[in-house]
């Protein structure tokens, strides 16, 4: 190598740049804002507006992107602490677009579904949603950075308010699961930063200056032996393992999950953990190539078990909001699987499912947490028959289950199976394998809805809330007066969810068009060197 | 130099002594603390007692900014030579370093001096009228009350900095022995004066006293052998003397040992760490905060400098134990933390997990390790004086609340101190866009540039697990429903909100745009000679 | 090691040789005797002449600083302090026999031998195998006081400065912990005020406490008053210091109390030899609790 820095291929439209600057900022510093403001009505429109303002800035920022330009998009950087080479570096490529674009897409409707919700005693309204956009602005930074540092920076940073929001407003055990969560991150984020320095040493050696410029860091790092690469791989591969999660490192989801507000569960669930694997993409593959070839078959493994584990736990759950945790470190696992199974087949549809899942589970988690503001339990025997009080509601937590479990015309059905015959081809073992995790969604998903919603009436919960005469002796004729169906808010809010399912289930290839060649960069920095 | 024309060719009886150079624009700063000091003596003696305090703290803030004002224009002096002066027969080495950490120890030390000037939340100030009155008599009932205090404070806070000038910036053991002494003298004698809480505070003074005897003559001891080995106190000669001789190795490891011990002590590592809780605890906060930035900022300046000018060349022998030591550090400072049910213990417990990351550092014998080490000084002393301050103002009718379960519920009694108090303590977990995370990352690039990887994976797992005692704490005050007889959070002062604020902003300024100071410590290395 | 005397002795003077050869026994007379004193006191002042010896030794062989810091430091003051510390505690009270740590003495034996074997080897490593060096440039130009007085204001102008920052330390720290202001109101009762506070009874007794026994055999704070049935006053000990042993004023306590054995009508009566067997008894319990 010689000493010259190499010339990232950045340099596309840097008119549009500041897009990602708008986006970064505007949640941040309307977060800010929205703190100070104590009238609860006046903050709760002011960030649904900046959520909405949000999203709006993202179509033109998905209409500047062009798939067929070059790797990393819309870039900019600035100096920020020239002694270490660090950057105050944003950039996109297709993966990173279209997680942001789940962001923008999300937020408003996290945001509405948050709309009702009683906070805790004591607890500000402003607050509440300053720490959501808070968060937005962060978990933006973690998918538009292209300076190691700067990634590193976001990732930790949204533990703060993550932090904050499940331990200020969530349920009962909320301290523990806050501290827990926040725990299981700072551990994989200090394990993290010992890589990230890790890389400025090894660049130093290499460049004469240390980098943390991600795109010189690909070219410099993956040149590296073969030792430095696995260890500076699992420096990284630790912190993304906790966040996707892996199995062996998952136990903090369910707990935090359970115990996170609705609206912020959708966000942990939907797009906080897809920061672990994005993490495997963006930074394991093309920085380790060789590392991660060799310790594929360990995270496959993983990735299998997690699936089965997850979809096994998932079944035996009688916690609703715990139920959904563990469909979705099902889904991790088949994530992971499809990341590592290193086919471009497999990999787009494991991008292409980190989106999707975020709109199923999502949606799911919406859906669980308007059934639990009905009945006021978290608990699955609580309920049942509930489709006939709630027919609207029965129906579109049908959708949702169907959309997790993949049902053809779904659009999770396109992402599994992208990977499943990705898959197939190089490690056939696994693919069977998920072929089994996705029986058995069918299982878990189906037996929840008949347990919940069919039958007859009944259920502590359900009946407790219902009123009027006879409303315990005749639910079934019973006055409806405590439960009653969706109204417009919470419809409005599940439309959007309910109609990209099904279209990307007819239809993806918008989103695969634009991640396709940003998997492709991706994955020939692993295939040249052998593939599998 | 002088004092090599002294011993080379001995001078006849008839000739007159010569006194030795002086560059007196180099060594003005530490000679205007020291004089004010003596200034401030003379006010004791001569000024009724009312009018004391006034004119004590006017004269400190006046020291303070005079003797900022002539480091600024020593440095910003052309002819300042830029790899530092040796001055005063080679006592003092005046080097980049070393001015780091004299603008270091002056700006914390000015933050300390607030809060031990400050009136309004404990009135009468956190100091005793009369240390003379033994605690529980009847007199001491009646003093509670009273506002006087002990200004005598003020010029020992003066003589300590003083004291801690020099031995950052001293050239050899003898100098650095006296200026040990000189520094820990006040301390010993300040932690004792606490205005509430007496008999803990003396027993800490006493604690301190006994122990911080027993490592100076630790260190006076390694010095001795040191001088028998290399036949000179300077510590060029040392490491001179150390490359490449027939010397007996048993005098040099010896006298390093004792010496490193001597040091380690003052700079609270563990296992030399048993009297940080206890004197944290017991002594006044504003003197707690005084001791956990500036000693240590001291105490680490004054092992740099050993270690890089003096030992260098001997590394591969030592470095080995320091690693152990460094390890236990981190170590018992991350555990220990994890059982302490006190605020101030905790943090005393933290300064011990960070005592290990700073010895980290130090141990990196590198330009990087240097200024590293150097920088994380500088943030650790304000993140901590900040911490201290914030303390000091959660208090009820016994005087501090620092028990844990009494800042239950503190966000909703005082909003803004639970989240400075959250903010500071994040920093001193390491997280981003805290200086407590810079300084991490310098330490430990410095570290692993140094072939220290092992130890960087502890240090990171060390702060990890010290990350959930400081957790807690935010659990506490955020989660939990506050205590119906919990403690008020005192509306602070002038003082002590400029002090809290400083020590905040500076915190987020080194973390978010750290580029200045990185630069500044990183500007030159010790001066050999 | 007579060898290595000789051929030093062959450089010495003869007033040199007749100083050594008198102060080397005399210091070696008062080590012995301060081990083997029995009185703390006498101890103490074989030690001085020990020290003094060695002072005068020291100033012999061209050392006149060291000589002199050896009288004045150790012989005066630390020695002068050991005294009165002595002195105050009681000059009689003579050290327990009792072993309060299992295998005290033994281990004591080992390493004392084991700390003479190290003092012994180091000094004859130290004449015969170690070069004398600089020696002639140290007592150069005048003596080595003069260098030294050189160096203190030259090299070591610095720390020898700083030392007066560190003193004027210690006497601030002194007076902050130690003075009181007595004039000031409310801090100290006048002698007129005392007396009426005493017998309105704010202080515990009106009367000042009894002073310490008297004795021909001992006279320090340390000895307990007798009262006139011949018990110890309590109230003449000092809670701070430890009391001299009730048993050796025995006698005097039987004389007081008018128990002392008569000439004997009843000498082979058992019952007064076991009560004064278990008296004994009981006043070692009482020392060992204590």
């Amino acid at each position: 190598m010689n000493t010259a820095p190499v010339v990232p291929a950045v340099t596309t439209s840097p008119s549009a740049s500041f897009l990602l600057w708008l986006l970064l900022l505007v949640p941040l510093l309307g977060g800010i804002a929205v703190a100070f403001l104590r009238d609860a009505k006046t903050a709760k429109l002011a960030a649904l507006g900046i959520a909405l303002l949000e999203f709006v800035l993202v179509i033109p920022t998905w209409i500047a992107y062009d798939p067929a330009g070059s790797r990393i998009q819309l870039s900019s950087s600035m100096d920020w602490i020239p002694n270490f080479g660090v950057h105050l570096a944003l950039g996109v490529d297709g993966i990173s677009l279209v997680m942001i674009a789940l962001i923008g897409l999300l937020m408003p409707i996290v945001i509405g579904s948050s709309w009702a919700d009683k906070l805790p005693e004591g607890r500000s309204v402003g607050g509440f949603y300053a720490l959501l956009l808070v968060m937005q602005a962060g978990m933006i930074g973690v998918f538009a950075a292209t300076d190691v540092f700067l990634f590193y920076v976001f990732f930790e940073a949204v533990l703060v308010p993550m932090y904050f929001l499940i331990g200020r407003f969530g349920g009962p055990r909320r301290q523990y699961a806050a501290v827990k969560f926040f725990l299981y991150s700072l551990l994989g984020g200090l394990i993290m930063l010992g890589s990230v320095i890790g890389l400025y040493v090894v660049s130093g050696d290499k460049l004469g200056s240390g980098t943390l410029d991600w795109a010189t860091l690909t070219t410099v790092i993956s040149q590296e032996s073969q030792a430095t690469q696995t260890w500076l791989f699992l420096g990284f591969f630790v912190a993304f393992a906790i966040k996707a999660p892996l199995v062996p490192l998952h136990t903090w989801l369910p707990d935090a999950a359970a115990e996170a507000p609705v609206g912020v569960g959708v966000l942990l669930v939907g797009i906080l953990d897809k920061i672990g694997t994005y993490g495997f993409l963006r930074y394991c593959l093309p920085m380790f190539p060789a590392a991660s070839k060799d310790l594929a078959p360990l995270v496959l493994v993983l990735g299998v078990a997690g699936l089965l584990y997850g979809a096994l736990l998932a079944t035996g759950q009688n916690d609703m909001k715990r139920f959904v945790a563990y469909t979705s470190i099902a889904h991790f696992g088949f994530i992971a699987v499809g990341i590592f199974a290193f086919s471009s087949q497999s990999v787009s549809g494991a991008v292409l499912y980190m989106f999707n899942h975020g709109l199923s589970t999502g949606m799911l988690f919406l859906v669980v947490g308007m059934v639990i503001a009905r009945g006021g339990s978290t608990l699955i025997s609580d309920y049942g028959g509930m489709a006939k009080l709630t027919p609207l509601l029965g129906g579109l937590f049908l959708v949702a289950g169907l959309a997790g479990l993949s049902l053809p015309g779904t659009n999770s059905f396109v992402s599994e199976f992208l990977v499943l015959i990705g898959a197939y081809p190089s490690r056939p073992v696994f693919a069977i394998l998920a072929t089994i995790g996705m029986i058995l969604a069918a299982l878990y998903v189906l037996w929840a809805y008949q347990r919940i919603m069919h039958g007859p009436v009944r259920g502590d919960a359900l009946l407790g809330a219902l009123k009027g005469p006879g409303a315990v002796a005749a639910p079934e004729t019973a006055t409806r007066q405590g439960i009653k169906d969706l109204d417009a808010r919470e419809i409005a809010v599940l439309t959007p969810l309910v109609v990209l399912i099904i279209v990307l289930g007819f239809y993806p290839a918008p989103i695969l068009d634009v991640i396709g060649p940003s998997v492709e960069a991706t994955l020939h920095s692993v295939i040249p060197l052998g593939g599998n | 130099m002088l004092a090599t024309v002294l011993t080379a060719q001995p001078v006849p009886p008839a000739d007159k002594l010569s006194a030795p150079a002086i560059d007196y624009g180099a060594i003005m700063p530490v000679l205007i603390v020291l004089g004010a000091a003596c200034v401030g003596v003379l006010v004791e003696a001569f000024l009724p007692k009312h009018q004391r305090w006034p004119v004590q703290v006017v004269l400190s803030l006046a020291t303070l900014a005079g003797a900022g004002i002539a480091m600024a224009v020593y440095l910003g002096d052309e002819s300042t030579p830029k790899n530092g002066v040796i001055t005063l027969a080679g006592t003092l080495a005046v080097d980049r370093p070393a001015l780091f950490l004299w603008g270091t120890l002056l700006v914390l030390t000015l933050g300390a001096l607030l809060l031990i000037a400050d009136r309004s939340v404990e009135p009468g100030g956190a100091f005793v009228a009369e240390a003379a009155i033994r605690p529980g008599t009847i007199q001491d009932r009646a003093q509670v009350a009273g506002t006087g205090m002990q200004t005598e404070v003020f010029p020992l806070t003066l003589f300590a900095l003083g004291g801690m000038m020099v031995f950052t910036s001293a050239n050899d053991l003898l100098t650095m022995f006296i200026a040990l002494e000189v520094l820990s003298l006040p301390l010993y004698l300040m932690c004792g004066l606490a205005r509430r809480r007496r008999l803990l505070s003396q027993e800490a003074a006493v604690k301190y006293f006994l122990l911080g005897a027993f490592a100076s003559a630790f260190f006076l001891y390694g010095l001795a052998l040191l001088y028998g080995y290399a036949g000179s106190v300077k510590l060029a000669d040392i490491s001179n003397a150390a490359a490449g001789t027939d010397r007996s190795d048993a005098l040099l490891f010896g006298g390093l040992g004792l010496l490193v011990v001597g040091l380690l002590f003052k700079a609270s590592v563990g296992p030399f760490h048993t009297w940080t809780p206890d004197v944290y605890q017991g002594a006044p906060t504003p003197i707690t905060a005084f001791m956990a930035a500036c000693t240590k900022v001291a105490a680490f300046g004054g092992m740099l400098r050993v270690l890089q000018v003096g030992f260098e060349s001997t590394s591969w022998e030592w470095r080995g134990v320091l690693w152990g030591v460094a390890i236990v550090s981190m170590v018992i400072g991350a555990v220990l933390g994890l059982t302490q049910t006190d605020v101030k213990r905790m943090i005393a417990y933290s300064s011990i997990a960070h005592a290990g990351f700073l010895l980290i550092g130090s141990i990196a014998l590198t330009d990087q390790g240097l200024s590293g080490t150097l920088f994380y000084l500088l943030t650790y002393g304000f993140t901590t004086l900040a911490a201290f301050g914030v303390i000091s103002l959660v208090r009820n009718a016994d005087g501090e609340a620092t028990h844990l379960s009494q800042w239950a519920g503190l966000a909703k009694r005082s909003p803004v101190t639970a989240a400075v108090f959250t903010f500071i303590l994040l920093a001193l977990a390491g997280i981003p866009l805290t200086s407590g995370f810079v300084g991490k990352f310098v330490i430990f690039s410095a570290a692993l540039q140094d072939g220290m990887a092992p130890l960087v994976v502890i240090a990171l797992i060390a702060s990890a697990v010290a990350a959930f005692f400081y957790l807690r704490v935010i659990v506490l005050m955020y989660f939990s429903e506050p205590a119906a007889d919990g403690p008020s959070v005192t509306v602070p002062g002038a003082f002590t909100t400029a002090s809290i604020t400083l020590g905040v902003i500076a915190t987020l300024v080194l973390g978010v745009l750290p580029a200045f100071a990185l630069d500044w410590a990183g500007s030159g290395t010790f001066a050999f000679q | 090691m007579s060898a290595v005397l000789a051929a030093a002795a062959a450089e010495v003077s003869t007033g040199e040789a007749i100083a050594f050869w008198v102060l080397g026994p005399v210091a070696l007379a008062g080590a012995l005797g301060m081990i083997f004193a029995r009185n703390a006191v006498h101890s103490a002042l074989w030690l001085v002449l020990t020290m003094l010896s060695l002072g005068v030794m020291y100033m012999v062989q061209q050392a006149p600083f060291l000589g002199f810091v050896q009288i004045i430091v150790y012989t005066g003051a630390v020695m002068m302090l050991f005294l009165f510390v002595l002195m105050l505690v009681g000059r009689d009270s003579s050290d327990s026999v009792v072993e309060v740590l299992r295998g005290q003495r033994l281990w004591a034996t080992v390493l004392g031998i084991g700390i003479a074997g190290l003092i012994v080897g180091a000094v004859s490593r130290s004449l015969t195998d170690v070069p004398v060096e600089n020696l002639q440039q140290q007592n150069a130009g005048g003596a080595n006081v003069n260098n030294l007085g050189k160096s203190i204001f030259t090299e070591y102008l610095f720390p020898f400065e700083l030392t007066s920052a560190l003193l004027i330390t210690a006497a601030m720290g002194a007076m902050v912990l130690g003075y009181l202001n007595r004039h000031e109101k409310g801090m100290k009762r006048t002698q007129k005020e005392l007396v009426e506070a005493r017998f309105r009874g704010e202080y515990e007794r009106p009367s000042p406490l009894p002073g310490p026994g008297v004795f021909a055999t001992a006279n320090s704070v340390a000895t307990p008053a007798l009262l006139p049935d011949g018990s110890v006053a309590p109230e003449s000990l000092s809670r701070l210091i430890d009391s001299t042993a009730s048993e050796t004023f025995s006698d005097e306590i039987k004389s007081v109390a008018g128990t002392e054995p008569g000439p004997d009508a009843h000498a082979l009566t058992p019952s007064t030899k076991d009560t004064s067997t278990t008296d004994t008894k009981n006043t070692e319990d009482t020392e060992e609790t204590r």
